[in-house]
């Protein structure tokens, strides 16, 4: 029952994919259904349902906390390169997560990069190195706050779920 | 009057994108070295197309269209950080390889 759900729920995704791609063109809509059915029984077989599900609404939530850390991390650039003096002092930290691996620690890696003086250099099973612009810009509140948020939108599924 | 003030917004949002990037490349001039280097293409690059892309937004001939576009934004966002972390991981482990070397 689960799996049938995960393939319309995917199959809808990849046709909404298929839709906006071909910029809604009604005459690419029964192709693109062969097609979007073609792909989804092809990535069913290749990448089986993740274990973990996605919180709608926390997802939301770090969809704005993104937006405006990307705005915080643009500005904060522009304005460290636009003074006469470069302000800038750069250097790695280094913080563990405790995220579970794959899905989760990719995106809490990929987020700091863009997001407000940090890009992550290495990540290393649970520990992350972070270059950041300045040393002393970057506070573990930030990194904590960031990976919460990225905790907050994976929900685990049961193994019962995941079995099945 | 709605029109011209969504035309007034467009033109400031498509300028102020496009001065993210400007200052992005300022950026590869300025700084000294590969990884902040990276530091000002992909915060700056990011913000600078997510406000042209807003702006374009209106512009736009249907919702597909537009979620287009919006995708667009997401696939540079994947590929600039996935592209700026591989970059920085080979600096790091060039550097960690060279210490005690040439220093």
């Amino acid at each position: 029952m689960e799996a049938v759900r995960d393939g319309v729920f995917r199959g809808l995704a990849l046709y909404l994919l298929w839709w906006v791609l071909t910029e809604g063109d009604s005459s690419g809509l029964t192709a693109g259904l062969v097609i979007t059915v073609a792909i989804t029984l092809i990535s069913l077989g290749l990448f089986p349902a993740s274990r973990y599900r996605i919180r709608p609404v926390a997802a939301v939530g770090f969809t704005v906390h993104f937006l405006l850390r990307s705005v915080a991390g643009g500005t904060d650039v522009a304005h460290r390169l636009l003074k006469p003096r470069l302000d800038i002092k750069p250097g790695y930290r280094t913080f563990y997560t405790t995220l579970p691996k794959n899905g989760p620690r990719w995106l809490l890696a990929n987020t700091l990069s863009l997001t407000p003086g940090t890009i992550s250099a290495n990540l290393k099973g649970d520990c992350l190195e972070l270059h950041c612009l300045d040393i002393t810009a970057v506070t573990e509140d930030d990194f904590r706050d960031t990976e919460a948020r990225v905790a907050a939108m994976f929900s685990q599924r049961s193994r019962h779920e995941v079995e099945q | 009057m709605i029109d011209a003030l969504i035309s007034a917004l467009q033109v400031l949002l498509l300028a102020t994108g496009c001065g993210f990037f400007a200052v992005g490349t300022l950026g590869l001039f300025r700084l000294p070295d590969a990884v902040t280097r990276l530091h000002a293409l992909t915060k700056a690059d990011n913000l600078g197309l997510g406000l042209i892309v807003l702006g374009l937004l209106p512009s736009m001939p249907g919702v597909a269209a537009g979620l287009k576009m919006i995708l667009i934004w997401l696939v540079v966002l994947a590929t600039s950080a996935t592209s700026a972390h591989l970059i920085a991981r080979a600096v790091e482990s060039s550097e960690t390889d060279s210490t005690g070397r040439s220093e």
